[in-house]
């Protein structure tokens, strides 16, 4: 029996012991939110330095809005699969694309090379702007289909897959039209941006060479 | 005289409302500077970064200093060293079933391709049904609802959704240990090593806001925390 007695008496010194410790680490965490946020506590500026920093302010302003994209420029969201044509913080308008799957093509003879279908992301620029362009299909649309790929330039032009127009933005990439219209808005493209008739043609009709793609 | 009266009668009062907010007025000059100062040394590149504005209570992906997505945050929790604010790089995103690519062999998308519509659509809509085709892709709905984020600073973020809830009484019971004893033992301890632990809890209100940032959140993006 006493060593039962024992025992139990360990065993609730343990616990509160434990319940001891824990409470200081919650005492100990108080008082860490208590100093936060740890940039209001931080140097002020001294009166004869209030000047200086207030024109320094105003240049940091002046320099970041000199960053922002001038003119029309084209924002593209992939998980949203939704382009934007914007003037400055205007959304002139949008449309909704498709965008890369996300999928990745093995080629298991051959060269073994491997290709994934994502849609670029970074700052671009609009390179190119074809209209009734046609499509050069390069060695993945034919490993893909599981056909040989041709020797002759002429047995990969393909035209009218690509829609009315399409706007280069570098290496192989376009926004361009498509056949696959119910598919707008989800993520089914090899990495180009597939957008609908209409609003390629208003697209492609605004935006100058040059102006600013961004992909995210 | 009267009109000199009146013109030193408007400078007083002016003297006076201006004194109490200058101080008021110097730490928020003080703070915006830091933080223009660490956006721009960001905005200048042309690569995407993201600002965790924690008592503006908001996640924002940005470029060139314009803002490209905001995600408000529904509520906030926090354990360990509060200084882990500034510029910061996500060095490893985490999830427990990471979405996985598609691997297709040739030959494999002759089969599955579906049909082209027979009409073009209006501008700016969705197609009817879009989700009601089964594709081979990678889509924001296949992105997870929770997971983490580490940081070179020592910074831990864990993202959910609202409605990302642990997976059954266990589930709720391990994470409730974790958050709540685990972490402040952790913490208690890590200080006397001098390491410092900092973790940070952000609850989104939608899925999608918590799928979106999985998405947009690669390893190497470099963001600012207010």
């Amino acid at each position: 029996m006493p060593a039962k007695r024992i025992l139990i008496a360990v065993a609730a010194l343990l616990y509160l012991g434990f319940l001891a410790v824990l409470g200081g680490a919650y005492l100990v965490g108080l008082k860490q939110v208590s100093a936060w946020p740890p940039g209001e506590t931080g140097p002020g500026i001294a009166d004869k330095d209030l000047s200086r920093v207030q024109r320094n302010v105003l240049q940091l302003e002046r320099k970041m809005s000199g960053l922002l994209p001038k003119g029309l420029y084209i924002v593209i969201d992939t998980a949203e699969n939704r382009l934007y044509l914007k003037n400055g913080a205007d959304v002139v308008r949008t449309a909704v694309v498709s965008c890369g799957s996300g999928v990745v093509l093995e080629e298991s003879s051959g060269k073994q090379r491997k290709w994934v279908f994502d849609t670029p992301r970074g700052e671009f620029n609009v390179k190119s702007k074809i209209a009734n362009p046609y499509w050069v299909k390069p060695d993945w649309a034919f490993i893909e289909e599981g056909e040989a790929v041709p020797r002759d330039l002429e047995d990969r032009i393909e035209s009218g897959t690509l829609g009315d127009y399409a706007l280069g933005f570098g290496e192989g990439y376009f926004i361009h039209g498509t056949l696959y219209t119910r598919l707008l808005g989800r993520n089914v493209t090899h990495g180009c941006v597939r957008v609908g008739d209409e609003d390629l043609k208003a697209i492609f009709k605004a935006v100058p060479l040059g102006a600013k793609i961004y992909i995210y | 005289m009267k009109k000199a009266a009146t013109i030193a009668a408007f400078i007083a009062i002016g003297f006076v409302c201006a004194v109490p907010g200058t101080s008021q007025d110097k730490a928020g000059l003080a703070k915006k500077q830091n933080s223009m100062n660490s956006e721009y040394s960001l905005a200048k590149e042309s690569n995407f970064y993201f600002v965790l504005d924690v008592l503006g209570r908001k996640l924002e992906l940005r470029v060139r200093g314009m803002v490209l997505r905001s995600w408000p945050l529904k509520s906030m929790k926090f354990w360990g060293r509060p200084g882990f604010s500034g510029n910061v790089e996500l060095v490893h995103k985490s999830t427990l079933n990471a979405p996985e690519r598609i691997i297709i062999k040739p030959g494999d998308a002759a089969k599955t391709e579906p049909a082209p519509a027979a009409k073009p659509l209006p501008s700016g809509t969705t197609p009817a049904n879009p989700a009601e085709f089964e594709l081979e892709a990678l889509e924001l709905k296949d992105m997870p609802k929770r997971f983490r984020l580490d940081f070179d600073n020592g910074l831990h973020v864990a993202i959910k959704s609202n409605n990302a809830g642990p997976a059954g009484f266990l589930g709720a019971l391990g994470e409730a240990w974790r958050w709540y004893v685990d972490l402040p033992l952790r913490n208690l301890f890590s200080r006397k090593d001098g390491k410092g632990l900092a973790e940070l809890q952000l609850t989104f209100e939608s899925d999608k806001d918590a799928q979106a940032i999985y998405w947009h959140f690669f390893e190497g993006i470099k963001g600012i925390i207010l």
